[in-house]
């Protein structure tokens, strides 16, 4: 076994990191090998130096300054985080309420477009249609009458067709149902 | 763990040299801290700004630097006091995060042009004589330190230089002891190696 096989158990000696057995091996080694004495002095030495150089305390100034950049960049974070806190606050606020008049405009009773209220067809003159014709079925689709509104009679002395107007759902469409009027009636 | 406890007593010299206490914050000065209060917080800085401020200092060797780095560990340390508030060994945490940020700056300054600052330790003497080869002698030592990988600084820093274990530095370090061994053994040859060229070469 040469010197460099030992170099690493020496530097570890050194800092004393061994344990008992393998730094009396070492020491053994060291009593017979002048190569690794001067290796393990060199260490020592330069070890020493090291703690000697690195112990030298630090000015308080240093600490302090260090203490007040770290104080002075946490503050100015918890600034910043206000801001924006009080930032979102009032931007929250403002959708909320555009928000809600939104709302409050979309259901307000009577905004929704009224519809033309359908015309009387009393007020107009009927084009009466053949008389055997039956009368229009009206389609089951938004075409069924829902309620008879009233007979418009009229008053003529010749007995003239039975005019019944039906209001549809869609006040657009009107239904009249004509029949023939019996004499007497 | 002690011992890191009994290395932050030992740099306990009072509230002016960087420390003021070396043990353990408590549950209680930690909550006050993660309630937000940052007098509880600044508190909490002096205990432990003797260990990230000289451990950076010597990782990075210009004081500029270190305090930047320590700024960086100090404002981590703040944003996640839950996180180490649960793993209960702040030191550790802390020498850590110190070697991390220390390996992130050295990765960004290594464009950059090379340091040439031995250090910001005066030297303790009157004398220009002696002053001159302290500082010589300063500058060697940060040069040999500044000639290691990262890896093997970090090793020697925290185990000759901070005192902790072999085992301490492996869990700091997210590693092994073997591997710690191995480099602290290759650091220490390296260092000495450095030294004794650069003083042949002087004399």
């Amino acid at each position: 076994m040469n010197c460099r096989d030992w170099e690493e158990r020496v530097a570890l000696h050194a800092g004393g990191d061994l344990p008992p057995a393998e730094a009396a091996e070492v020491e053994r080694h060291l009593r017979e090998c002048g190569g690794c004495q001067v290796l393990a002095s060199g260490l020592r030495e330069s070890l020493a130096l090291l703690r000697e150089a690195h112990d030298e305390p630090l000015a308080a100034a240093h600490f302090s300054a260090v203490r007040a950049r770290v104080v002075a960049e946490l503050e100015q974070e918890r600034r910043r985080g206000a801001f924006w806190a009080r930032r979102w606050a009032w931007s929250f606020g403002l959708a909320a309420a555009v928000v809600a008049s939104l709302v409050m405009l979309a259901l307000r009773p009577g905004r929704t477009p009224e519809r033309p209220a359908p015309v009387v067809a009393a007020n107009h003159p009927l084009v009466i249609a053949d008389p055997e014709e039956p009368p229009a079925v009206p389609p089951p689709h938004r075409r069924v009458a829902r309620r008879v509104v009233r007979p418009v009679v009229p008053d003529a002395p010749n007995p003239e067709p039975l005019i019944v107007k039906l209001q549809t759902d869609d006040p657009n469409v009107v239904i009249y149902w004509i029949a023939d009027r019996k004499r007497g009636e | 763990m002690e011992r890191m406890k009994a290395l932050a007593l030992l740099a306990t010299v009072g509230p002016m040299d960087g420390s003021v206490d070396g043990s353990e914050p408590g549950e209680t000065a930690l909550g006050a801290v993660k309630a937000g209060d940052l007098a509880a917080f600044e508190l909490l800085m002096r205990q432990y700004e003797r260990l990230v401020l000289v451990t950076a200092l010597r990782l990075l060797g210009t004081l500029e630097d270190a305090q930047d780095a320590s700024q960086e560990v100090f404002l981590r340390l703040y944003r996640n006091l839950n996180k180490v508030g649960a793993s209960g060994n702040l030191a550790g945490w802390l020498y850590r995060v110190t070697v991390n940020v220390c390996h992130d700056a050295n990765r960004k300054r290594r464009g950059a042009a090379p340091v040439e600052d031995a250090g910001e330790l005066p030297a303790p003497t009157a004398d220009p004589q002696r002053a001159a080869i302290a500082t010589e002698r300063r500058r060697a030592l940060e040069m040999s330190l500044r000639m290691l990988s990262e890896k093997e600084r970090a090793v020697l820093v925290l185990r000759d230089l901070e005192g902790l274990s072999t085992e301490e530095v492996a869990r700091a370090l997210g590693t092994t002891e073997a591997t710690v061994r191995s480099q602290v053994s290759k650091a220490r040859v390296k260092v000495r190696d450095f030294l004794e060229r650069y003083f042949r070469r002087r004399t």
